[in-house]
């Protein structure tokens, strides 16, 4: 056998190689089916408080589908996202894979694209599931598919957010600097919407709007209540929404490489 | 290409605990391995051979000199498609199938899947895992986790092989095995690089070694001219004798129910020794000449090990 030579393509069936890699490791653990089935639990039990519930049925369903959608993505993410790069690296596993003709970064890539993939499987469950539920109900909606889609786009910036860390620190600390980044992310947006116009002076306004930017805002992604509520969405929020996502991400993927790339793999 | 493998002045200094203090492992490493050879990499616990194995398979980044591989820099990932590296106490994906990890690390180097459907059971068949290949790597022994890691490594048939440790967690049967394996690649014109401290394996199979202490290579060579032809020694054991005072030169080691075994250092002190003890009417039982061994070679470089 001759080597091959390190082309485009030789990288592409790297990373799909580590991606799939990724997924068979997920789904062939129980913790995967562990969420998943809880999910599940949660939403056909959105059911029978829909029943219980002195308001709309249709409106209950969807308030709590689409939130247990919301919550046991983002966990599943977290979840997996802060043992990517580390736990590779605790097991020395990655030994075996980096002494390859395989560059960091498409270790980092192929990663990243198994997590995304387990969770886009994960989702689709979840939501067919709603879509059950609604169904049996007569309060089948197709707008839970867009708000589906956005809970997708805040997975990609989690994911990315969990796996950044995980190549620099433990996943302890991981799990920290996710979940607050989470927090953050989802509260952010009452800084304009609230805080501004409470305070007096033009300099703090100036102050926290400043502060408004260089924090994510996770909300941006957010349709949930719009489709509870059934109020449409404004014009170019998908623009908008997908391009905060794809920039996140690419900033995130590249500053996980760059720390990746001359660490020591002890 | 005269060399495979070049190493030069290699140094690499890890931190303490909080990054306190340094502690410095490899202090100018040096080693030139041509090819087609067996090389091994010998030392004691500690002495950094992982450390320099794990710099060649562009784990570790050195601090200073280099490492080269096919003239290239071993950070350079291109010279990694030439190389096959087995990892000390190897660890897998222990939710992967044997075969899936082969066919797994095929795809790395680029294998289509024809081939690795052509490669993965000749290779398990190769490392004596033949039927083992559906099997969970969670569920393997040490020592097939040793051998599955050794069919990795030869996956994508690479022309230099670096093992570190091949023969541990394995038994008489198993090393004798990978011994085979080892002189098969030899035989195939590819280049053996392997760590070990058992002498006795490394004495059979290596052509060229290296000794490492404490971060220096303190021997490298063709291991006859390393080990010498001459004899060192001979033990002389006489029977017959109720008391015997040796000539000079020698030294009693054992006088026991008039049997005595005597060492003797050169050759004329044999002569005298046996004219000696026949005109004082013993006879004589044997006479072994000893040649130094690798493990001579390597305690006399050890501080410590005595001789
Ligand atoms: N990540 C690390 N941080 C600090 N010290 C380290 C690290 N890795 C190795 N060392 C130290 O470097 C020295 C050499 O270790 P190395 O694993 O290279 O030895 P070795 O020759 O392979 O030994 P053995 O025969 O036991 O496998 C040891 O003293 C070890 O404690
Ligand atoms: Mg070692």
């Amino acid at each position: 056998m001759t080597p091959v030579a390190i082309t485009p393509r030789l990288t592409l069936v790297q990373v799909y190689a580590i991606a799939k890699n990724t997924f068979k490791e997920a789904v062939r653990s129980r913790i995967f089916y562990i969420l998943l089935a809880f999910a599940v639990c949660l939403l056909l039990f959105s059911f029978v408080m829909g029943l219980l519930a002195i308001g709309s049925l249709r409106r209950v369903i969807l308030d709590m589908g689409l939130s247990t959608i919301a919550y046991f993505s983002a966990a599943t993410a977290i979840f997996i996202g802060i043992g990517l790069i580390y736990k590779e690296v605790e097991r020395k596993t990655i030994y075996n894979v980096l002494s390859k003709p395989l560059s960091r970064s498409s270790f980092i890539l192929g990663r990243y694209l198994g997590i995304m993939t387990v969770l886009l499987v994960n989702l689709v469950a979840m939501t067919l599931v709603l879509a059950g539920v609604l169904a049996s109900v007569g309060a089948f909606t197709a707008r839970i598919f867009p708000a589906v889609g956005y809970i997708y786009l805040e997975l990609m910036i989690l994911s990315a957010v969990a796996l950044f860390f995980s190549s620099v620190s433990s996943p302890v600390v991981s799990a920290i600097c996710t979940v607050a980044f989470y927090l953050i992310g989802h509260t952010s947006s009452s800084i304009p919407s609230f805080l501004v116009p409470l305070v007096q002076s033009e300099f703090a306004k100036r102050a926290l709007l400043l502060l408004y930017h260089v924090l994510p805002d996770l909300n941006l992604l957010d349709i949930n209540n719009l489709v509870v509520h059934d109020i449409a969405t404004a014009p170019g929020f998908a623009v908008r929404g997908v391009t905060y996502t794809l920039l996140m991400v690419a900033v995130l993927l590249l500053a996980s490489s760059l720390c990746f790339k001359r660490r020591d793999l002890v | 290409m005269d060399h495979v493998l070049q190493v030069t002045e290699l140094k690499k200094s890890f931190r303490g605990h909080l990054s306190i203090g340094v502690h410095h492992v490899l202090d100018g490493v040096n080693l030139s391995v041509p090819k087609g050879v067996i090389y091994g990499f010998l030392g004691p616990n500690g002495a950094g051979k992982t450390t320099t194995i794990k710099i060649l398979a562009g784990l570790l980044f050195p601090d200073a000199g280099e490492a080269r591989i096919f003239g290239r820099s071993s950070t350079d990932r291109s010279v990694r498609r030439r190389i096959g590296f087995l990892p000390e106490t190897p660890y897998f994906y222990d939710y992967l199938k044997g075969a899936e990890l082969l066919a797994f690390m095929g795809r790395l180097y680029g294998l289509s899947p024809s081939q690795l459907s052509r490669r993965v059971p000749e290779l398990l068949e190769t490392v004596g895992l033949k039927g083992q290949g559906k099997l969970q790597l969670r569920k393997y022994s040490k020592g097939m986790l040793q051998r599955i890691g050794l069919a990795q490594a030869l996956i994508h048939d690479p022309e230099l092989v670096i093992l570190d440790e091949p023969m541990s967690g394995l038994d008489p049967i198993g090393r004798r095995e990978i011994r085979d394996l080892i002189l098969s690649l030899k035989e195939q014109g590819k280049t053996v690089f392997f760590s070990s401290h058992i002498l006795a394996d490394a004495e059979m199979l290596c052509d060229q070694v290296a000794i490492l202490v404490k971060g220096r290579v303190v021997q490298e060579g063709i291991l006859e001219v390393l080990l010498g032809s001459e004899v060192r020694f001979w033990d002389v054991t006489l029977r017959g004798l109720e008391t015997f005072s040796p000539p000079s030169g020698c030294s009693v080691l054992t006088h026991r129910g008039g049997q005595v075994l005597v060492r003797v250092e050169s050759e004329e002190t044999l002569q005298t020794l046996l004219d000696k003890a026949r005109a004082e009417g013993a006879s004589v039982r044997s006479v072994m000449p000893h040649k130094a061994s690798l493990e001579d070679l390597f305690m006399a470089q050890i501080p410590g090990g005595g001789t």
